[in-house]
């Protein structure tokens, strides 16, 4: 299978299979969609160029760059835990509009993990993550930082175990930056390996939906601790996490003022929300999006040749010549089969998306034992089990997006949600985009 | 080649079996699931012990 895709004047081709990537003109990329039964226009097109492009493409095809064979691979489908998310409050100090959480309390009454479920919960990680290495642990909310004793404590604990059972912990928290103090700054900077901090970009945006629990907005609450913290920060990883809704479709404005205050790690993602909710991006909102998308990769460009302040975008970093296998590429994320999340009161969950949905609940960490139907729900589906992305370019990318999603909107986690999968499509032609100019620039 | 011109070349990427990798969405995203934009972990520890050398 082979895309093409075109942007600011350059025609690509970019061969799924193989993950490689060509530039050409305009006409072979008529020539490649007349191949592929897409609609194509070879009107006045001269009769030896053609031949010539069709000579190229077969001999592309014979090296295995265009048209390769597809890939065959088995999806992970061991039993160990990777990575857990501990959801070390279920409260916040923020009233967001869009919160996924219903303003941290997951639908239900404000609570905050003890360290004895924090303890257990490294135990669960440790004994059974086999022969692995290296386990992840995600400090999240609600807000975090309201219960900064227990992440101590935690912390503390799981490099003690983890020492004794030859594991390395990596931490990482998110935190809406409202309890982010220089002393906070300071252990989150010796004990986080990464550390996400939820910002939404321009002032207006920001206060539009990240509110106080007195329902004013919250910018000036934080910025000032998380421009500290990033000044703090070094060289060390860090993502500014934003939100994109509806009331700001021209996010790319959003990654700018982000990068002009210095905050150059930053990763925004579309709100998703029901249909029923006033900040919902609908599909009449695709196009746009693309085209913001786009913009931003222009201006990203742009700025790199004039040596001007880069940006870091999440979504624009692609590594075709490297990055994870492919069994990691067809197996997804691993919620509920090698990644869990654990609620303030020891409950086990596929990730935290779920973690409202009594359905879900897989087992608690005082049993240490996980439903083992729900998690071959999650362990059978991959790549090849979602229909809709057999034919996708993206789907070495993606991997057929988010399990909660799916389930949420399709109820079904083998039926990708539409709305992201068209955004994913849109940032990776950008990611692409941006990837050919740079090796280009190498080269020149 | 005069049309088409080669800019990755997949051949390079080296397939380590580990299974060292992150999860995913933990990363940054929490609500999408990339995996291309991910490291090995293996290559990238390879990486910086070269560095150092």
């Amino acid at each position: 299978m082979v895309h093409t895709f075109n942007i600011d004047g350059a025609y690509y081709l970019f061969d799924v299979e193989s993950s490689s990537l060509h530039v050409c003109d305009a006409l072979t990329s008529e020539v490649v969609k007349k191949l592929n039964g897409e609609e194509y226009n070879l009107t006045g097109a001269d009769k030896t160029a053609v031949e010539e492009i069709e000579k190229e493409i077969l001999e592309l095809k014979e090296k295995g760059y265009l048209y390769s064979e597809k890939k065959e691979e088995t999806p992970i489908k061991s039993d160990l835990v990777k990575a857990l998310c501990l959801h070390i409050c279920h409260d916040c100090n923020l009233s967001c509009k869009y919160c996924f959480a219903g303003k941290g309390k997951y639908k239900g009454k404000a609570e905050y993990m003890s360290f004895d479920v924090a303890r257990l919960a490294v135990d669960f990680l440790i004994k059974n993550s086999g022969n692995r290495k290296i386990l992840e642990m995600d400090f999240f909310g609600g807000e975090p930082l309201m219960n900064l004793d227990v992440v101590k404590k935690t912390v503390e604990y799981a490099k003690q175990e983890g020492k004794k059972a030859g594991k390395i912990f990596l931490f990482t928290l998110t935190t809406n930056g409202v309890l982010l103090d220089e002393e906070t700054a300071n252990w989150l900077n010796k004990e986080m390996e990464n550390v996400v901090l939820s910002i939404d970009g321009r002032r207006e945006v920001h206060d539009g939906v990240r509110k106080t629990v007195n329902g004013k907005g919250s910018y000036d609450v934080i910025i000032e601790n998380i421009k500290r913290f990033v000044k703090m920060r070094g060289k060390k990883h860090y993502y500014v996490r934003g939100t994109f809704t509806n009331k700001n479709l021209d996010f790319g404005n959003d990654v700018l003022a982000l990068t002009d205050m210095g905050l150059t790690e930053i990763s925004l993602e579309p709100v998703v929300l029901d249909e029923s909710d006033e900040l919902y991006i609908g599909k009449d909102k695709l196009a746009g999006i693309r085209e913001e998308y786009r913009r931003l990769s222009k201006v990203y460009l742009e700025r790199k040749k004039k040596g001007e302040r880069l940006f870091n975008f999440f979504h624009f970093n692609i590594d075709l010549e490297g990055g994870v296998c492919l069994k990691k590429r067809i197996s997804a994320c691993g919620a509920g089969n090698e990644y869990f999340s654990v609620t303030p009161f020891g409950d086990i969950f596929p990730c935290h998306q779920f973690a409202s949905n009594p359905k879900y609940k897989m087992g608690t960490v005082f049993e240490g034992k996980i439903n083992e139907e729900i998690r071959n729900e999650f362990k059978n589906a991959n790549l090849f089990t979602k229909e809709k992305c057999k034919d996708c370019f993206a789907k070495y990318h993606c991997s057929g997006g988010c399990a909660a999603n799916n389930i949420n909107f399709n109820g079904d986690i083998n039926k990708p949600y539409e709305i992201t999968c068209e955004m994913m499509k849109a940032r990776m032609e950008c990611a692409l985009h941006i990837y050919a100019e740079k090796l280009k620039e190498e080269r020149e | 080649m005069n049309r088409i011109k080669l800019v990755a070349t997949p051949a390079k990427r080296k397939e380590t079996g580990c299974g060292e990798c992150r999860s995913t969405c933990q990363s940054a995203c929490k609500t999408s699931c990339t995996v291309g934009n991910q490291n090995c972990e293996k290559l990238e520890k390879e990486a910086k012990v070269n560095k150092s050398k």
